[in-house]
């Protein structure tokens, strides 16, 4: 036994163990076989297998698309479950990158969903544990399984010469196409202009950030959009083409290989944290939006409305702090008093 | 009882923060449970400690917040149900915040004493001897050994992070102590009936309440004296011992199995001897879950 907490195998006789866990797993395995041989997915690798208590695995898995010499890229998507937007943009890179690998320059490494058990759920922690897997970086080889995945994912991206999360929005939000960097990334900041999206953040680090996934890596970009556990027509297709835009522009893909002309593109604002602006509810209720998404209001124009519940009186008028744009509106009409309903980019 | 803090709520009637105090005057303490909603030990420890109350008359201030999570209690949920936030990484909070970071603001503001200590029972998949985690050394691990539970645990960095209550509470200078009794999800009358004699001998020791009988700490311990056995792989984990056994080098604390047939794939023994302080409760492990520690004693 170790006595820092490692079973050691002496403890549980672990050569009986070793052997019997073998013997149950190779017949599972026979049990799962295919009866014909798979067609073999050359850049497919499991960059950790989680084994569960039924004897079952989860894997997150990995796509690599290698053409030429050149910088390495990391997509990652599906950190949270409940955000299917992120992962559906990496299943359109890896449809694209598929065609397009020969003829890249760098390689492109897609991962489509870090967190599958809670994404199998639609919900965005990792089940059983009940653990925010966002806030596990960099993660612990030796502890649960979410704490390994964290590690397992850090390790495998660190050295990538640019990383971007794909998220979607959150749960009870509906948000605008954005980018989200840190103040003072230059060249993160200039490579997320590219990336099609309304808003370019520079956004100062929360308490929470040095245990998130983004905060890992200098320069990571984390592309946000849609509607919280939802598909929105038109923002995958959006965030697939500025991450394809963006690789253009590391020389990673040839320009006459985008399935666009570069000047389709939105051209976002450029934004810090003094130009949003989170708006609270004051009271209880249902919240009640007046727009939708990327609006104009005016300072002091109505943004919703908080009414009674069970009476439909309304409680409180919900009104812009300033003249603007709105990134974000509440979608989920429940709020206590202190509830974020909307956000609102002052241009 | 008092509200010290409301919160108006959709569908339901407002959130009331209750807290109930006894005696006046210094010295001054704070003890909070339920900032889980499905920690059931705490909260009957803290009412049990309320009924003492009432007959001995504290010489001094004691604040009680029996149950903080109502509405998580209601639904018998850790988190606060409205955005499932845990109540415990929301402070130091903020009074213009999200209904979770008033909670917690207002939670610190009404239990300014000169010690604190925050009750929670196990993760509901986990029961733990009833212990109190201590920093290393100082006026809280003797706060802490005055309390006569089984367990005192005396941590490096002992709940630092000023998300937490403790953290706080120790960030605005106070001498905080963080107390774990039973299993989540489980109420456990004689764990919470030893958490709540613990209390009151800390009361006791500081001078608001008469001496009651001293308490059996059986084990005084660090991270590097307790034995601690994880599961080498994933499987179904049926074990043998009870929280608060005393077992000797060789005792067979339990065994895995596979989950589907039943066949047995090793077992977990004891290399030393000590008192079991936490014993697995959910038998579905993955590989490197904890299923038994062992608290050393010579």
């Amino acid at each position: 036994m170790n006595r820092e907490g490692r079973l050691s195998g002496a403890d549980v006789g672990a050569a009986a163990i070793g052997w019997a866990v073998r013997a149950w797993r190779s017949t599972r395995a026979d049990r799962a076989a295919p009866r014909k041989e798979q067609p073999k997915v050359s850049q497919q690798h499991a960059v950790i297998e989680v084994e569960l208590p039924s004897g079952d695995t989860v894997s997150v898995i990995r796509r690599r698309f290698c053409g030429g010499p050149g910088p390495r890229v990391a997509v990652v998507a599906g950190i949270r479950g409940d955000a299917p937007e992120g992962i559906r943009v990496a299943h359109e890179l890896v449809t694209f990158l598929n065609a397009a690998e020969p003829r890249l320059r760098g390689t492109v490494d897609i991962y489509p969903c870090a967190n599958p058990l809670a994404a199998h759920r639609g919900v965005p922690r990792w089940p059983f544990f009940d653990s925010d897997l966002n806030r596990l970086f960099p993660g612990d080889d030796g502890g649960h399984p979410p704490e390994r995945v964290a590690y397992a994912l850090t390790q495998d991206v660190l050295g990538a010469d640019q990383v971007v999360e794909v998220r979607g929005a959150r749960a009870a939000f509906s948000e605008v196409p954005q980018a989200h960097v840190r103040p003072g990334e230059a060249v993160a900041t200039e490579r997320a202009m590219a990336m099609n999206v309304a808003v370019v953040w520079q956004r100062t680090p929360g308490p929470a950030a040095p245990s998130t996934f983004a905060h890992q890596f200098d320069g990571a970009i984390v592309l946000e959009g849609g509607t919280g556990n939802r598909l929105t027509p038109g923002v995958g297709k959006d965030l697939t083409d500025g991450i394809l835009n963006m690789l253009a522009t590391m020389g990673v893909l040839a320009e006459a290989d985008l399935p666009f002309h570069w000047a389709s593109l939105q051209r976002p604002v450029r934004v810090t944290d003094e130009h949003v602006a989170r708006v609270r509810s004051n009271r209880g209720g249902l919240f009640l939006p007046a727009g939708a998404t990327w609006k104009k209001v005016s300072a002091g124009e109505e943004l919703g409305r908080v009414v009674d519940p069970t009476s439909g009186e309304v409680r409180e008028v919900v009104e812009s702090p300033s003249a603007g744009r709105l990134l974000a509106i509440r979608e989920l009409p429940v709020v206590f008093p202190g509830t974020v309903v909307a956000r609102v980019v002052n241009l | 009882m008092t509200v010290v803090f409301s919160l108006e709520a959709p569908y339901r009637r407002a959130y009331e923060l209750h807290r109930l105090t006894f005696g006046s005057g210094g010295p001054v303490v704070a003890i909070v449970a339920g900032l889980h909603g499905n920690e059931l030990n705490s909260m009957h420890a803290v009412n049990l400690l309320a009924s003492a109350l009432q007959v001995q008359r504290p010489q001094g201030t004691v604040h009680l917040f029996p149950l903080v999570n109502t509405f998580g209690g209601d639904e018998g949920v850790k988190r606060w149900p409205f955005d499932d936030r845990d109540l415990n990484r929301a402070f130091p909070g903020d009074p213009a915040g999200t209904s979770v970071e008033r909670i917690a603001a207002a939670v610190l503001a009404h239990s300014e004493a000169d010690v604190c200590v925050d009750v929670h029972s196990g993760a509901p998949h986990v029961r733990e001897l009833p212990q109190v985690r201590a920093p290393m050394s100082g006026r809280e691990l003797e706060l802490a050994r005055a309390m006569g539970l089984p367990v005192v645990w005396r941590r490096t960095g002992e709940r630092l992070d000023a998300t937490g209550l403790v953290g706080a509470w120790r960030q605005a200078g106070r001498h905080a102590l963080h107390v774990v009794g039973g299993r989540g999800i489980t109420l456990d009358t004689e764990h919470s009936g030893t958490l709540a004699r613990g209390l009151n001998r800390l009361l006791s020791s500081l001078g608001l309440t008469p001496p009651i009988g001293p308490g059996e700490t059986v084990a005084d311990v660090t991270r590097g004296e307790i034995e601690t056995h994880r599961a080498p792989c994933g499987g179904f984990f049926v074990p043998e011992v009870r929280v608060g056994a005393r077992v000797k080098p060789g005792h067979l604390l339990g065994y895995m199995q596979i989950p589907i047939g039943g066949d047995r794939i090793g077992e977990v023994r004891a290399a030393s001897s000590g008192v079991v302080m936490t014993v697995r409760a959910w038998p579905m492990v993955h590989a490197a879950e904890l299923l038994v520690r062992v608290a050393a004693t010579g």
